[in-house]
């Protein structure tokens, strides 16, 4: 060992300086290098939530004019592929593809019939698929695909091939059709038109009818005020009629039986005209304008009053155009929609969020038509001077805002808003709904009930270590307490929902019961103590009633187990959960905020108690012995001084408990039924912000809304958990600078 | 009446009640933690224990076969004419195939006669559990087993006989036809990297065809060995078992279901000492079946502590050298005291954010451009792009390195100042001081650090859950291939375990003393590090305590 430090130092002098310098810097760099790494997890968690807040932007990336033959005054119809390679035209003149990298029109025949008839209306099927249905001036309505498909070659190139097929006409009526509603499932066509005359059919094509050689044809009564717009629902079942007296007609159909005008609902200032009606995609959501450019959205409610049972009721009002609505178009994969109106304006509005998102100016001329690209990414515009634009619009997050995230919201198909977390179903067509409050509501709850039996605990515990208790088996009690806090919390997790849980639900009387006698046996023990003579006292010396307590303790436990079907029969009526049922009106579930909170508040009882001890037994000793000597009893000098002194040590300790009990994980996701429910009762479970992460992350797609704010409640947790941490131990050092200069 | 209300007043404002209440703080503590240790090592350590197997007759002529495990009052039993209520036994009947539920209620009124005959027999079948009943040996195609040359060292003899079969075949399934499936696919992918610029270039022909020989040489060895594997299958004899159940039926048991027999009501206590300590080592050194509820959890312990080695091997240098830097060479003042403060509360930070960040930035920024980079050969299909025990191991890393930098701290800023003078003042340089008298002052506390790192990380599961922990992984992370050492694996865990086992098995009451024995491993390993690193850290305080004064 000389001999080695002897040699280090005959090397030479240059040597070792620069031997010393690429240490610092060696060190320096590394150190500084894994610090900033650290501290920088916080910044890459706010980088992956930050894309959910941009605001939303769409850019002009096209303009072209189209060939004089598709202007006019007629319908029109546009579409672009799901890459935005194609664009294509739809107005009763002609139908026409466009190559977007060239701008070129693609050459494709028109189907002869097609052609050869004037058309007066057009309907989309709806869904994705490229389904329209077109009305002629003869009365006759034509079913036509026209899209774009997509192919690969070989060498994995992609080739994108544009289509029209069209059907045969069958007529339906001899007037002209004016408007035209179309929707279709694998039960059939269903159709509703307006014809010239101001009739008002409903025809019906079976699924194996592919020709529609049998039509069935149903007049509908006419409304009160002229037909100005119709809409028809996937299921076949709604039809809404449009007035130009501001009036939604509701129309029950069914194949069986013959239509039921439901009811009439007043949806726009009486003297404006309901200008379109269409379906946000899910066909639940009726999104109604009309002509003073006011934009809705309206559901069916259920409502006991009503005589059907449901009401067509307003859920969301968007941001009204200041000319009419000429143009509408529902985004294929969110709750989202665009209009256009008659000044050029195109907005894009989330129904869900009711938010406008986008107000874009496209030209002075009206909208003829517009439409999303299939991935929402882009749209595309027609307006009544030829001009096709296109728009590559960023917009990926459009459910997601902040009173998304934390306010009530009415989703589709709900009867009232609220505060929901669901962010998967079995059908594509229902939206996620992410409500974080649910779950920040639940990881308060089950940080409340475990703070709730674990404070008391820890802090009894510190004072009677740290004041009462005889050092010597302090030494050895501290440390067991201590280790407590290494258990891993899946093993808490696991003891809570397997053993705990079904035990509890047997053993609940026997639970009350120890609420009850274990106070009562400290009370009996001290008192007896107390009482006791001297010369049995000299056996125990002071500080170590714990040990006394221990057995006594475990006694009465083992009693109230004992008896527990005793106190089921005289308190609870034999049967414990039937009691709390019809006299508390709870439902008891197995995996519940009471578990949760024993279970976590074991876990945080050694967090806390190592704190308070510290805190507790830094008091200076010399004030402790001052006041024993004026004559204060041990326990009189502990309430007034000790705890009063170290009272900041100890809510900092709180508050560490605090931080752990947010984070924790396994615990509340082995002993909750994980239901994100707002309900602050003891017997039912919840769903934490750190449980709801485990759960869901795997399946989150990357990227996507729900991983994103999946990142956002990780966000949350981290910046709640180090505030409270930093302030406790803020509090806790200017505590020991205190008494460390005192 | 004076008297005791006086004394009743002096006990309240004495105070001694409220002492006695704090107490019961403690004593509620400790009896929480004795419980529940002890409760595990109960259930845990209970399990491998060969119970006795009843045969019971009922009132109803039924006979029930099982080991009792539990007895209770017969919830909502106790009426006015029977003040104790009535009993009830806990029967694990075994035979799950059969019986549809393993484990049987018995109310205790319903028992005509109980005995323990010694001809019961235990089977531990591969699949749906433990069997019950009378054992026969018998022929292929037979009905029942014959009485002749069934005694019982025939059917033993039997049974180990095809266990050393069984070995053998997976022997071959496993290490040589792996091995032969490994390396095909390692030469496909190797293939499919020549032509994955478009066109395969002229260079690259030859290697190409030499890569394609190689793997048709390769498919006729994987032809052989599967030949030899059926020959082996063929082997397996034309002894069947035959198990009585207690139902009277005979159900056919083929030798290769069979692990092991045993009549545990004949064993004396040397014997079933024996057989517990044996299925202890075969439950902590063979691997899991049946959807992890039975055999053992030996990949889970190696992923635990290979994850944990991994962890620390990432944690140590970085985290003293952090230490060092905050302590030994940055400038004190506001900002390192802040810097501190941040690091400190970093380990309160929930861990499933630490998760978080690792999926999002090791697997799906870091590990997604290795792939690119690296592996393109492979994709769509992830090599790192997906969890993994290298990013686990990260995770963790980055979880702890908090508490190694506190503790290191810690221990450097208790080497006293005239160390460091007196080494400075002789001429060494800082460095030298540094390396030759600090370090190896501190190294207690730097120790202590790493050790309660280790046992941080090898409790946590969130994280893991995120970032490459699995419930049944193909293979073990460390083999004989190169590089011996798959980092991009994804492996086992003690901790995921119990979760999995315990929540998202299909029959989790017969998994439930597994969870139990899992559970108090994990418990030992994390409650054992633990310790030593409160005892190292109390050695360290009191040597500088003694060394300052």
């Amino acid at each position: 060992m000389i001999t080695e430090r002897f040699q280090l130092m005959l090397k030479p002098v240059h040597l070792r300086t620069w031997f010393d310098r690429l240490a610092r810097a060696v060190i320096t760099v590394g150190g500084l290098a894994t610090i900033i790494s650290i501290l920088g997890i916080f910044f890459f968690l706010f980088r992956e939530v930050t894309p959910l807040f941009t605001a939303p932007s769409a850019k002009l990336t096209q303009r072209l004019s189209v060939p004089a033959l598709l202007v006019d005054e007629g319908p029109a119809q546009v579409a672009v592929d799901e890459h935005r390679e194609i664009a294509q035209v739809f107005t009763s003149g002609a139908i026409q593809f466009f190559d977007l990298a060239s701008g070129q029109p693609i050459p494709l025949e028109t189907p002869a019939q097609v052609k050869a008839r004037q058309i007066t209306a057009m309907a989309s099927g709806g869904g994705n698929a490229p389904r329209l249905a077109v009305g002629t001036a003869d009365g006759e309505v034509l079913f036509l695909k026209v899209g774009t498909t997509t192919e690969f070659t070989d060498q994995g190139e992609r080739r994108k091939r544009p289509h029209i097929r069209a059907g045969q006409p069958i007529p339906l009526t001899k007037s002209p059709i004016v408007r035209l509603a179309y929707r279709a499932n694998d039960q059939g066509s269903l159709l509703a038109l307006l014809s010239k005359g101001g009739r008002l059919l409903v025809a019906r094509i079976a699924a194996d009818d592919v020709a529609g050689h049998h039509p069935i044809i149903t007049e509908l009564p006419q409304p009160r005020g002229e037909v100005t717009a119709l809409a028809l629902d996937a299921l076949l079942e709604n039809l809404y009629v449009g007035t130009a007296d501001g009036q939604v007609v509701h129309v029950g159909l069914s194949e069986t039986e013959p239509p039921e005008m439901r009811a009439a609902y007043t949806v726009a200032a009486s003297s404006t005209a309901v200008t379109t009606l269409g379906f946000l995609s899910g066909d639940r959501s009726l999104v109604v304008m009309s002509g003073d450019g006011a934009v809705s959205t309206w559901g069916l409610v259920r409502r006991a009053d009503a005589p059907s049972g449901w009401t067509l009721t307003q859920i969301h009002t968007l941001r009204a155009h200041n000319a009419p609505v000429t143009a509408f178009a529902p985004s294929q994969r969110v709750k989202g929609f665009v209009t256009g109106d008659r000044k050029g304006n195109l907005f894009l509005h989330h129904a869900t969020s009711s938010q406008t998102l986008l107000r874009l100016a496209n030209s002075e001329f009206p909208i003829r038509a517009v439409a999303f690209a299939p991935k929402g990414d882009g749209l595309i515009a027609l307006d009544g001077a030829g001009q096709l634009s296109l728009y590559q619009v960023q917009n990926a997050y459009p459910e997601v805002t902040l009173e998304t995230l934390f306010g009530k919201v009415w989703y589709e198909g709900y009867d009232q808003p609220a505060h929901v977390w669901q962010s998967s179903s079995g059908s594509d067509d229902v939206e996620p709904k992410l409500g974080l409050l649910p779950l920040a509501f639940g990881t308060l709850k089950g940080t409340m009930y475990a703070l709730f039996l674990a404070v008391p605990i820890a802090i009894l515990a510190a004072m009677c270590t740290s004041q009462f208790m005889h050092q010597d088996l302090r030494a050895k009690i501290k440390p067991i307490i201590e280790v407590m806090a290494a258990l891993p919390t899946v093993v808490l997790g696991f003891l809570a929902g397997l053993w705990l849980a079904p035990l509890l639900e047997r053993m609940l009387p026997a639970v009350a019961g120890m609420a009850l006698v274990l106070p009562l046996l400290v009370v009996l023990a001290s008192f007896g103590w107390y009482l006791c003579p001297l010369s049995v006292k000299r056996h125990l010396p002071q500080g170590q009633e714990a040990l006394l307590l221990i057995p006594l303790l475990g006694l009465g436990i083992a009693g109230c187990l004992w008896a527990n079907s005793f106190i089921e029969g005289w308190w609870f009526d034999g049967n414990v959960k039937a009691w709390l049922s019809s006299r508390l009106g709870i439902q008891y579930d197995q995996r519940n905020a009471l578990i949760v909170g024993i279970v976590m508040g074991f876990a945080i009882v050694p967090v806390i108690y190592s704190i308070a001890e510290e805190a507790l037994s830094n008091v200076p000793k010399i004030q402790i012995a001052g006041s024993l000597a004026l004559g204060a009893t041990r326990w009189q000098t502990v309430l007034h001084l000790v705890l009063l002194s170290a009272s900041p040590g100890i809510f900092s300790a709180v508050m560490i408990g605090f931080g752990r009990a947010i984070g924790d994980t396994m615990i509340v996701l082995m002993a909750t039924g994980n239901t994100p429910i707002l309900d602050w009762n003891w017997a039912n479970g919840f769903r934490t912000l750190s449980a709801n992460i485990a759960v869901e992350i795997p399946e989150a797609p990357h990227g996507g809304s729900l991983y994103r704010v999946l990142f956002l409640a990780a966000l949350l947790l981290f910046i709640v958990t180090f505030v409270i941490n930093s302030l406790a131990e803020l509090i806790r050092q200017r505590l020991r600078d205190k008494y460390s200069h005192g | 009446m004076g008297e005791p209300s006086k004394l009743m007043r002096d006990f309240w404002r004495g105070g001694e009640l409220f002492v006695w209440m704090t107490a019961s703080g403690v004593a509620l503590s400790l009896l929480m933690v004795a419980g529940m240790l002890g409760l595990i090592m109960v259930n845990g350590l209970g399990q491998f224990w060969p119970g006795a197997l009843q045969e019971t007759t009922l009132k109803t002529q039924e006979t029930v076969i099982g080991q009792v495990v539990g007895e209770e009052v017969i919830p909502n039993s106790i009426t006015p004419d029977s003040p104790a209520g009535q009993r009830r036994f806990r029967y694990r009947v075994g035979n799950r195939d059969v019986f549809g539920s393993e484990y049987r209620w018995i109310n205790a009124a319903d028992i005509v006669s109980s005995a323990r005959p010694e001809d019961l027999t235990l089977v531990e079948r591969r699949e749906w559990g433990p069997a019950f009943g009378r054992i026969t040996v018998g022929v292929e195609g037979a009905a029942t087993g014959s009485a002749s040359g069934s005694s019982w060292t025939t059917v033993k003899t039997l049974v180990e006989r095809a266990n050393q079969l069984r070995r053998r075949i997976e022997h071959l399934e496993r290490e040589e036809i792996g091995s032969i499936n490994y390396r095909i696919e390692k030469a496909r992918l190797a293939r499919h990297a020549l032509t994955l610029g478009g066109r395969l270039d002229p260079d690259d022909a030859d290697r190409d065809r030499l890569l394609l020989d190689q793997i048709a040489v390769l498919e006729r060895d994987y032809l052989a060995k599967t030949e030899a594997l059926e020959r082996l299958h063929k082997d397996a004899g034309q002894e069947v078992l035959f198990l009585t159940l207690s139902t009277g039926r005979s159900v056919r048991l083929s030798l290769d279901e069979v692990l092991a027999v045993s009549r545990p009501n004949g064993m004396h206590w040397g014997e079933k000492l024996l057989a517990y300590v044996r299925s202890l080592w075969l439950f902590v050194s063979t691997e899991p079946r049946e959807a992890n509820t039975e055999g053992g959890i030996f990949p889970a312990i190696f992923g635990t502590v290979l994850m944990v080695f991994l962890m620390t091997l990432a944690v140590m240098p970085f985290g003293v050298m952090a230490a060092v830097y905050l302590r030994e060479y940055a400038t004190q003042g506001l900002l390192v005291r802040l810097v501190r403060i941040a690091v400190n509360n970093l380990a309160g930070v929930p861990s499933i954010v630490f998760g978080v960040f690792g999926l999002a930035f090791f697997v799906y920024a870091l590990g997604g451009t290795i792939d690119h980079w690296l592996f393109p050969e492979a994709l769509p299909n992830p090599t790192f792009g997906t969890g993994g025990i290298l990013w686990a191991s990260l995770t963790l890393a980055l979880l702890t390195v908090p508490v190694v930098i506190v503790a290191t701290e810690e221990g450097l800023s208790a080497v006293p100042r005239d160390f460091r003078e007196g080494s400075l003042g002789l001429g060494a340089t800082k460095f030298e001081t540094l390396r030759h008298v600090i370090i190896p002052c501190a190294l207690p506390g730097i120790l202590t650090g790493l050790i309660l790192a280790m046992a941080r990380a090898a409790g946590e599961v969130a994280p893991l859950m995120l970032t490459g922990v699995v419930k049944l992984a193909p293979a073990l992370p460390l083999d004989e291939y190169l590089p011996f050492l798959h980092l991009d694996r994804k492996f086992m865990h003690l901790g995921f375990h119990i979760y999995d086992v315990g929540f998202q098995s299909p029959n989790v009451e017969a998994a439930k003393p597994m969870v139990y024995m899992t559970t108090l491993i994990l418990i030992l390993v994390v409650v054992s590090l633990n310790w030593a690193a409160v005892r190292l850290r109390n050695r360290l305080r009191r040597r500088f305590a003694a060394s300052t004064v």
